[in-house]
């Protein structure tokens, strides 16, 4: 009895555990409602660290011409990134038509796009710590030269 | 209950100090430049607001074309001849004056040093001509001739000397229907 209460103990703060690394980089939140034709709803809350993972498994030959695109511009994306993070909340950029709004936006750890017109209204925001290890993560993948 | 009152009294000491100390530890506030884009007669409006702290961290990193390492260099065969860095700094040693005044039939350009600052005003007088004013700190433009080289301008400074400064309108265009403005101040939003 004791021995099945240790492994049951056992099983429940590996699961703690693995919940709680899986979360560490926090939520990717996506949120689409789409109002025309018809009306739907989608809304999906995933742990970030999954996006660096899923890079680590993404086939080398499709990101290859990515990452090497991206690879000299990493110190700047990595300094952005950083000061991000420290800066203030704020709204980067934002375009108004008549319809249409789109909005950039630094929220807490997330960086936030808004976008809502007549048909759909879609909401992603991301932390920017899972960002920047999955942009590491694809430069990582560049073919070395 | 002398001593009581006495620790009383070093306790509200205390706890003024420590909701007083993080105010006063605290860095500078966050300087943002601004740039909004307005179109009235389509609706349309675009905003953009960045951290200078974080174009001044950026720009060091970007080698690209004529900007390496927060530089950009003018050739001068971009600026028809004209040496733009002996013009600026020929501005910058001379005391305030109106340097440039041209007065057309449908058009004004004056271009002045004013209260340490570098003014440019141009007039369309069209019906619904263009009005720009460009209003530049003279440390901005201080800090742009701050590098050794002749025909290199130090953005990275100029940002840093810009953040340094108060509160300030850099451009306005306006003519009938557009309206562009670009100015710094410690607002991360545009309201």
């Amino acid at each position: 009895m004791i021995l099945f209460g240790k492994i049951a103990l056992g099983l429940v703060g590996t699961a703690v555990a693995g919940a709680g690394i899986l979360c560490s980089e926090g939520m990717v939140e996506v949120k689409v409602v789409q109002r025309q034709p018809e009306v739907h709803h989608v809304h999906v809350i995933a742990p970030a660290m999954l996006a660096p993972i899923a890079m680590h498994f993404a086939p080398r030959k499709n990101v290859s011409q990515a990452a090497a695109e991206i690879q000299p511009w990493m110190p700047t994306i990595r300094a952005a990134l950083e000061q991000l993070r420290e800066s203030d909340d704020v709204t980067l950029v934002e375009v108004k038509e008549p319809g249409e709004h789109v909005r950039v936006a630094k929220q807490g750890g997330s960086i936030v796009v808004d976008v809502e017109d007549h048909d759909d209204t879609v909401h992603v925001s991301t932390p920017i710590r899972a960002i920047s290890s999955t942009i590491e993560q694809l430069a990582a993948t560049a073919p070395s030269t | 209950m002398r001593k009581r009152l006495c620790g009383i009294g070093v306790i509200c000491l205390l706890a003024g100090m420590a909701t007083t100390a993080p105010a006063a530890m605290a860095g500078p506030a966050e300087r943002y430049l601004h740039v909004k884009v307005e179109d009235a007669t389509k609706g349309e409006s675009v905003n953009v607001n960045v951290p200078l702290s974080m174009a001044e961290k950026i720009l060091p990193t970007i080698h690209k074309d004529n900007i390496r390492n927060g530089h950009v260099t003018i050739g001068h065969a971009d600026m028809d001849d004209v040496d733009i860095r002996a013009l600026l700094d020929a501005v910058r040693t001379a005391p305030d004056n109106e340097f440039v005044t041209v007065k057309e039939k449908d058009q004004d350009v004056r271009v002045a040093k004013s209260n340490g600052n570098l003014v440019v005003h141009v007039r369309d007088g069209n019906k619904g001509g263009q009005k720009v004013d460009i209003t530049v700190p003279m440390k901005v433009v201080d800090a742009l001739l701050s590098t050794a080289k002749d025909n290199e301008l130090d953005i990275s400074a100029a940002i840093r000397a810009l953040s340094e400064a108060g509160d300030a309108v850099l451009v306005t265009v306006e003519d009938a229907s557009e309206h562009v403005r670009i100015w710094v101040d410690s607002k991360g939003s545009q309201e």
